[in-house]
């Protein structure tokens, strides 16, 4: 049977119409007017057709549990944060599946921070949720819908501060926007900050490729363009524009592993936190470039959830920067939210202050290749396939939080099931060339790992 | 001890108290079932304005685009002009989320079929087992379609159709004094333009805010209506209008301030319409026999159908009436706009028949054959049903009986009707005559036998 949704501490997420349902929807919505504190709730949504059904389920369990609702309209999730911290409001859902293709959606929960929900509230969410026993108000005291039309210009304000806008506006950037939420976020720093974006696959859900950043997304239709355009570099987003990925002047399609050691790089220097927060599938550059300026990886599990509940242990101040290989980058001091925004602010700033091309400054960086592959999942025959690779990698240094990651000098593997799709996932890098040996010998073994 | 109903799904759709009864939960599947049933493609919705509208229509419109449907959302406007546009529209349906005269802590959702009309009996049921099965259609995100925000066109639709079938020029020319209480609801933005705009009166109305809570009791009625009595009589108006919250349904009352009886508030409307052409009128069992002597004026038959305005549609429908409606409770429906209970219609059409006679209000109704009507509800206990109608019928042998809505009982100038609700454990009983001392000996005679005390203990 397939599995078309999935609900989990991590919210909502499914195929519309095979899976996610407006029943689930409504449903969802109710919970959490239920179970957040006193005070108002942000609401936002992403380009997708879908979204739009969602957000009517969205604001009818809000209204009915007697929750002000602030409607920021399109807008990323950072954004959103942005204007939950505004508002001083108890809680926010993000509307959206961020990198998943068009047929998908999602509802994310924001806590009062505007941080993801800690394992622990999200847990609770999910027992009103099964519980179905919803906090509805009388007529008297049902909720009102308030829609902000400038919580973008708002937010961009607040970027402004972060960052010295007047440096950047001389760089001409071809940004691929991937028909999401980026594409009004930038169109809006041209028009209102006098910056020199252009823009392809600018019209909101119309889908032209997969909506996910890895380099081959970037290759697809950036990467060629960046070259002829003139332009100085290329960013691609996914459709809430969280996550980012790069192409250098040159027209080469950057791994999108790179953009966390590159934005560490940036931060550790300025930033008087030392640590780095990142998951066990990423990159091995984020140690060699945390070692350069005295900083502390910090390695936790894969997933939104793990990560959040990682960040809620330090103060912000603590952390320079946190992401996944993904593309995912949060500054921690800035905005406790994945901003791919943000982000390519950052790199930008980079070159502002180095002043050099982007291809200068990764060449300034050792040669890492990782592979990455997955393999269907069987849950049941699961525990035998990680004791078998312990026992084959034995020589190696182990971790078992997340799966099985084992390190040697220069090389590590990462072994585990995905939380989001039923999959196995694969993943393994080398300093230097290709692991390609390691790599087969691996997808080798989990593949046969059923039979 | 009495049934509350807070919550009520049947054949009449959903309706309840908004909260813990009536849910954004059931609202969602109640609407993706009808989005189901009509298949798709374009819904009208709209509502009045509870508190708990935006609430519902959010939750409606989740149903509806899941479904798939492309959504038309019409704002805050009055059942009939919502009826009006889905049919005039092509659309595959429409939704009024409005519990009418009902107290605001009620909701409820009225359907509507591709012509703009009150969902039948067996649409109904379909509808129903839709929504039972849970069997729904579950649109892809390239299916869902976006909202359309609409509505400045189904308001100048319905008064163009309004328009069309009264004399204007001859209306503005008379500069009525008019006073208007649109209990802050539906009509209360539309009925000031209506009434001043279109029709050249000199407007003077309370309760036009539509973002403020009823300031009384919804249904209009003389004891509810005091305000508008009060501002009647204070600017010196021709006529006073009262509607409720979603439009359908119109009080009346006269140049003195006292509001008339609803169905003269019907019976001139009827006159109206047949001063300019003659033709079946229909209404229910329970409307006054005023309705039959104003038709024989123009010798026009008057054909009864079972209380409720889906039935009296269908019997208009059936019989090609040119006017119609349900006298007791103020409900003018007028075919040549829309099948459905219209104030718009009502108003107009008075508005009209004052200037072509020259009449005031309380000429045109004292010219009215004159009834009495008493009127009562019983308390009945499940299972005594039957024996109490057949004691009703026993008391008079000679009456002329009609079974199609509890038992009518029809006597030489006088009838009594008997039925039992839909919606509580009560009969209703009407009786009308001639005379007050008839009416009195009827209602009493008809009370005792419908009186459970008086039936004898069920055989052991």
């Amino acid at each position: 049977m397939a599995k078309n949704v999935r609900i989990s501490e991590v919210g909502l997420r499914g195929v519309v119409g095979s899976g996610l349902s407006a029943e689930h929807v409504v449903d969802f919505a109710s919970a959490f007017g239920t179970f957040l504190g006193p005070g108002a709730v942000v609401v936002g949504r992403d380009p997708r057709a879908s979204s739009v059904m969602l957000r009517e389920g969205v604001l009818a369990g809000l209204l009915a549990c007697g929750r002000e609702v602030i409607d920021l309209g399109l807008v990323s999730t950072p954004v959103m944060q942005h204007g939950i911290r505004r508002h001083a409001a108890a809680g926010g859902i993000s509307i959206g599946a961020s990198h998943n293709a068009a047929e998908w959606n999602a509802l994310k929960f924001l806590g009062a921070a505007g941080t993801y929900l800690s394992t622990a509230e999200a847990g609770e969410l999910l027992d009103l949720y099964h519980l179905r026993r919803f906090a509805f108000v009388d007529w008297k005291h049902i909720g009102h819908l308030r829609v902000e039309e400038d919580a973008l210009d708002l937010y961009l304000d607040d970027l402004a501060q972060a960052f010295d806008f007047k440096g950047l506006e001389r760089f001409k950037v071809l940004v691929d926007c991937a028909n999401g939420t980026s594409s009004k976020i930038l169109r809006r720093l041209n028009e209102r900050h006098g910056f020199h974006f252009i823009l392809i696959n600018e019209r909101m859900g119309a889908f032209a490729h997969e909506p996910n950043t890895s380099a081959a997304t970037v290759a697809l239709q950036l990467a060629p363009m960046v070259q002829p355009a003139g332009a100085d570099a290329g960013f691609l987003f996914d459709i809430d524009s969280d996550r980012v990925a790069m192409a250098t002047e040159a027209g080469e399609a950057v791994s999108e592993e790179m953009m966390l050691p590159l934005l560490a790089d940036y931060l550790l220097p300025r930033s008087p936190g030392k640590l780095v927060i990142t998951n066990l599938s990423t990159t091995a550059l984020v140690e060699e470039v945390a070692r350069r300026h005295g900083g502390t990886v910090i390695r936790v599990p894969v997933g939104r959830q793990a990560a959040t509940d990682a960040l809620a242990m330090y103060r912000p101040e603590e952390i320079a920067v946190a992401g996944e290989g993904t593309g995912a980058v949060m500054m921690p001091r800035f905005r406790f939210v994945y901003d791919g925004i943000a982000s390519m602010l950052a790199v930008l700033s980079m070159m502002q202050e180095r002043h050099a091309k982007l291809s200068e400054i990764l060449a300034g960086y050792p040669r890492y290749s990782i592979l990455k592959g997955q393999v269907p999942l069987l849950p049941q025959k699961i525990p035998a396939l990680f004791g078998k690779l312990e026992k084959r990698y034995a020589d190696g240094r182990a971790n078992a939080i997340d799966g099985l990651r084992v390190d040697w000098p220069e090389k590590w593997f990462h072994v585990r099931v995905s939380q989001t799709e039923p999959v196995v996932r694969v993943i393994c890098e080398h300093r230097g060339g290709p692991p390609r040996m390691l790599f087969q010998e691996l997808m080798d073994q989990v593949r046969h790992y059923a039979s | 001890m009495p049934r509350e109903h807070l919550l009520k799904i049947g054949v009449s759709g959903i309706r309840g108290v908004v909260g813990p009864f009536l849910t954004p939960q059931l609202a969602r599947a109640f609407a993706q079932a009808f989005g189901t049933y009509v298949g798709g493609g374009r819904v009208v919705v709209g509502r009045d304005t509870r508190a708990t509208g935006p609430m519902l229509q959010h939750a409606v419109q989740c149903g509806l685009l899941a479904a798939g449907c492309e959504v038309i959302d019409v704002g805050v406007l009055p059942t009939p002009t919502i009826q009006l546009y889905t049919g005039a529209i092509g659309a595959r349906g429409g939704l009024s989320i409005t519990a009418s005269h009902n107290p605001p802590e009620y909701n409820a959702l009225k359907l509507f079929n591709a012509s703009g009309l009150f969902f039948n009996h067996y649409e109904r049921g379909e509808l129903l087992d839709i929504y039972h099965q849970s069997a729904f259609r579950e649109a892809s995100n390239a299916e869902i379609c976006p909202i359309l925000k609409e509505h400045a066109a189904p308001v100048r639709l319905h008064f163009e159709r309004v328009l069309k079938q009264v004399d204007v020029e001859r209306i503005r020319a008379r500069k009525f004094k008019v006073a208007l209480d649109a209990v802050n609801g539906a009509g209360a933005v539309m009925s000031p333009q209506f009434l001043r705009d279109e029709l050249g009166c000199e407007l003077h109305a309370i309760a036009i805010d539509p973002e403020k809570p009823f300031p009384r009791i919804a249904e209009p009625r003389p004891d509810t209506l005091t305000e508008l009595s009060a501002l009647v009589r204070e600017h010196g108006c021709d006529i006073g209008f009262g509607q409720d919250p979603d439009g359908d349904r119109l009080a009346i009352a006269d140049e003195t301030g006292r509001v008339i009886d609803n169905d003269d508030v019907l019976a001139i409307a009827v006159d109206a319409v047949l001063a300019r052409h003659a033709g079946p009128v229909s209404v229910n069992l329970t409307t006054s026999s005023v309705i039959d002597d104003v038709a024989a004026r123009y010798r026009c038959i008057v054909l009864r159908t079972p209380v409720g305005e889906a039935n009296v549609v269908e019997g208009m429908l059936g019989s090609g009436a040119v006017i119609g409606g349900e006298g007791g409770n103020g409900g003018v429906i007028f075919p040549a706009v829309q099948y459905c209970r219209d104030s718009y219609a009502g108003m107009a059409l008075w508005l009209d028949r004052m200037a072509a006679t020259g009449e005031t209000v309380s000429s045109l109704t004292s010219a009215l054959p004159r009834y009495y009507r008493r009127s009562a509800t019983v308390g009945l206990e499940h299972g005594w049903l039957g024996t109490v109608i057949q004691r009703l019928a026993a008391e008079w042998p000679e009456a002329k009986l009609d079974r199609r809505d509890g038992l009518k009982l029809t006597l030489d100038g006088a009838w009594v009707h008997a039925r039992s609700s839909n919606t509580e454990p009560i009969l209703r009983l009407s009786v009308e005559a001639k005379t007050e001392a008839h009416a009195d000996q009827l209602f009493t005679a008809a009370k005792r036998a419908l009186s459970l005390s008086a039936v004898p203990s069920p055989a052991k």
